[in-house]
């Protein structure tokens, strides 16, 4: 067992050190290639690397000052299922663009009808020809507004039970038929998230990921592997400012010296340090495992609520003046880096999604009692019953 | 970079599992009116001894095994796992303090006897309010001639009953500073009063000192207690993180198997979400006591304050989850007869010996200010 984080003479991080400095402006393209946006992957696309070199390459590309390409969906989430299940042609097509963060991705999940119980979305994929035919509505699609690229989950066996009659699709954002409209989140910011409308929207057969009736057991995967991806100290997913932000922010402002303030910051401070320790661990689960496990639940279970505590004092040491719109707490804190969390008034307002998007708090629980420690599932009525006859009783 | 536990480390616990599942009971405790007399403390105490444990910490020179703090874990930890009553931890508080702060004449003079099984050590520390920090107020350390004679009251002491020697913190009235002392326990100046503690799988006690000899320790109390402070609330977050990890465990077994409304009551939600709680609390605490094992192991600069976090928040989980599991027992697990309650006590308890968890998170708001101005 060590603890000790790779050193400043690390062989690797020298080699990578050497990289940045050589290449001081790189492309999202060149980071690409060089396997920096996806180390931990196989080659061409990563590196196949451990822990160790994945945490060098997160805390050199850093010190370089720069800036991976930013494209969660395809990164985080969804472009590794083809490495498992996507066809030669989709790989050669969709893999690079994505890395190289030059094609943006969005998840077609989560309908109006549940959030949840994703399994019992109602987006229909109709098989017609040497194309299926989408019908349906989506909700909660983040980035959809930028996104080339749209993994679509829909149901081409709607007389299967729910959870086996579902596909997933790689369809192009621009194809006819595909209509976005934002939705404006209670911090009254827009453009985060969307609805998107299905309409008769035509996609080539090709797009199929995997085999008809995989769908549910890629989407878990992806969602699982976000929660992962979601597990770095920031208060909000994993980004923005930490408990450490918190502390010196508190300790700048002279909040420290109110003895019950100073109780709850050593709390969520605590919280913090033994987060960090668990998402490293994360970190090496997710080298060994082939797909993660329910760890990644677990990590977003204590996360999640943590990042809220983070804010939550941070609001509070302001008084009165933190309901002014846009009034930060900390001079030396503003607005540093393109990561909107680091706003930090932004970040408390947001705040309460982070425990319903990407399962929500409740869902969690139930996942981590369930599969970590054997407790019995509730039973759903509707999970053995052919989806189209549960649809009629609805 | 790894934060796994090695093979051996795991089979060392493994090893320890077995022997204290196979060699442990607590049945004579689950009497009602039961008091730690009824503890098996010395029978339990041959058994651990035959296994050599009270040498892990002893540096090799003096016969032990050199070992340190992770294997430590793998063992204490099982020890708290299983709350086996025995004056294990006593000898090695003392063990620690007589290592790090006796002269090499004092430690070949007691530690190959603890070694063997043969000597039994505690280590007086607390004050009346529980302080354990100094000034000593209570208790002092006269210097007459070449030797000193010590008068006053320690409390809290674990393990003092069965102690043949004790390492007694008190201050030197004539250096006008705290100072630690090597006390020959069965000296008719030295009376040991076993408490009504309500943990009753842990013998604690006052220890009465009225112009007792004593010997005093090589190293001055500001290098040797910051050192010892770190390893003591280390040993009690092993035992708390252990402590919770079984709580949970049996809890969740209960859950699974006791039915209500037709169903095992773990299919609710509000069992379910308590104990992915509690799930959640034994992995907070089990890394965090890991990573204060390794910073101590490897004398890393961020000890201190690892093991102040890991005894800061494991206090709290383990209170917590082992107050959950009475909940979920139901009414069952209000009475003596089952287990849970010891595992309340032991969790209360040790949550107030050697500073509490607020106590701690000061210390840590403190490092972590400290180190970032």
């Amino acid at each position: 067992m060590d603890f000790e984080l790779p050193g400043e003479n690390h062989p690797a991080r020298k080699a990578v050190r050497a990289w940045f400095e050589a290449n001081p402006r790189p492309s999202g393209r060149q980071l690409a290639e060089a396997g920096y946006v996806v180390p931990h992957w196989p080659k061409p696309w990563g590196l196949a690397a451990d822990s160790e070199l994945q945490l060098i390459i997160d805390q050199e590309m850093k010190r370089a000052g720069v800036t991976p390409p930013r494209n969660p969906v395809a990164v985080n989430n969804c472009a590794q299922s083809l490495l498992t299940h996507g066809t030669d042609a989709q790989r050669a097509r969709f893999l690079w663009p994505a890395l190289a963060g030059e094609q943006t991705w969005c998840m077609l999940f989560s309908e109006p009808s549940g959030g949840s119980d994703l399994g019992a979305l109602r987006t229909v994929a109709r098989r017609d020809g040497d194309h299926y035919v989408v019908k349906g509505h989506k909700i909660w699609t983040s980035l959809a507004h930028k996104a080339k690229v749209g993994v679509l989950v829909a149901r081409t066996h709607p007389d299967l039970p729910k959870h086996k009659g579902l596909s997933q699709f790689l369809i192009d954002m621009d194809t006819p038929g595909i209509r976005i409209r934002p939705i404006i989140d209670m911090s009254g910011h827009e453009n985060e998230y969307n609805e998107v409308f299905l309409d008769e929207v035509r996609i080539p057969a090709d797009r199929l990921l995997g085999k008809e009736g995989e769908g549910w057991a890629l989407s878990v995967t992806q969602l699982q592997t976000e929660r992962v991806a979601l597990s770095r100290p920031g208060a909000i997913w994993g980004h923005g400012p930490s408990a450490r932000e918190l502390v010196e922010g508190l300790a700048e402002i002279g909040a420290l010296q109110d003895g019950a303030l100073r109780d709850e910051a050593a709390q969520v401070y605590i919280e913090g340090e033994i987060l960090r320790l668990l998402a490293y661990r994360s970190l090496s689960d997710r080298m060994n495992a082939q797909t993660p496990g329910p760890e990644s639940a677990v990590h977003k279970m204590l996360a999640a609520p943590h990042g809220q505590r983070v804010v939550d004092l941070a609001k509070r040491a302001q008084g009165p003046r933190g309901m002014l719109a846009g009034e930060q707490p900390f001079p030396s804190q503003l607005l540093e880096g393109e990561d909107p969390y680091n706003d930090w008034d932004y970040a408390f307002w947001f705040s309460p999604a982070v425990t319903l998007g990407v399962g929500t708090q409740e869902i969690l629980k139930n996942v981590v009692a369930e599969r970590m420690l054997g407790l019995p599932r509730e039973i759903d009525p509707t999970a053995q019953l052919p989806w189209s006859e549960t649809k009629r009783k609805a | 970079m790894n934060f796994s536990l090695s093979e051996d480390h795991l089979l060392l616990r493994q090893s320890a599992r077995s022997f204290l599942e196979k060699e442990i009971s607590l049945s004579r405790v689950q009497v009602p009116g039961a008091t730690v007399a009824d503890a098996s403390y010395e029978a339990n105490w041959r058994k651990i001894t035959a296994m050599g444990w009270q040498g892990l910490v002893v540096e090799e020179e003096f016969g032990g095994l050199g070992l340190g703090c992770i294997e430590l874990a793998m063992i204490l930890g099982e020890m708290g796992r299983t709350l086996a009553p025995s004056p294990f931890l006593g000898t090695l508080f003392g063990t620690w303090a007589l290592q790090k702060g006796g002269s090499p004449e004092q430690k070949r003079a007691i530690l190959p006897d603890v070694v063997a099984g043969k000597m039994i050590l505690a280590l007086a520390i607390a004050e009346a309010d529980g302080s354990v920090d100094g000034p000593c107020r209570e208790a002092s350390a006269q210097r007459q001639g070449d030797r000193y004679v010590l008068t006053g009251v320690k409390s809290f002491v674990i393990d003092a009953t069965a102690a043949d020697w004790l390492i007694v913190a008190a201050q030197d009235v004539q250096a006008g500073r705290r100072a630690f002392f090597l006390v020959d326990a069965k000296q008719p100046g030295v009376q040991v009063e076993l408490l009504p503690w309500r943990d009753v799988t842990r013998q604690v006690c006052d220890v009465r000192l009225s112009d007792a000899v004593g010997e005093p320790l090589a190293m001055a109390d500001e290098a040797l207690w910051p050192w010892l402070r770190d390893r003591l609330v280390f040993a009690q977050a092993v035992e708390n993180t252990a402590g919770t990890q079984r709580v949970m465990e049996m809890t969740s077994d209960y859950a699974r198997e006791r039915v209500a409304f037709g169903k095992p009551i773990g299919t609710y939600q509000a069992i379910k979400h308590s104990l992915a709680d509690m799930l959640g609390q034994a992995e907070c605490s089990n890394v965090a006591t890991l990573y204060a094992a390794w910073a101590l192991s490897e004398s890393d600069p961020r000890a201190s304050i690892a093991a102040a976090m890991a005894k800061a928040y494991t206090s709290e989980a383990y209170v917590s989850a082992a107050h959950r599991s009475i909940q979920i027992f139901g009414a069952i697990g209000f009475t003596w007869e089952m287990i849970n309650h010891l595992y309340y006590k032991r969790a209360r308890a040790n949550a107030e010996l050697f500073g509490n968890a607020r106590a701690h998170r000061e210390r840590v708001i403190g490092m972590a200010t400290a180190r970032a101005a």
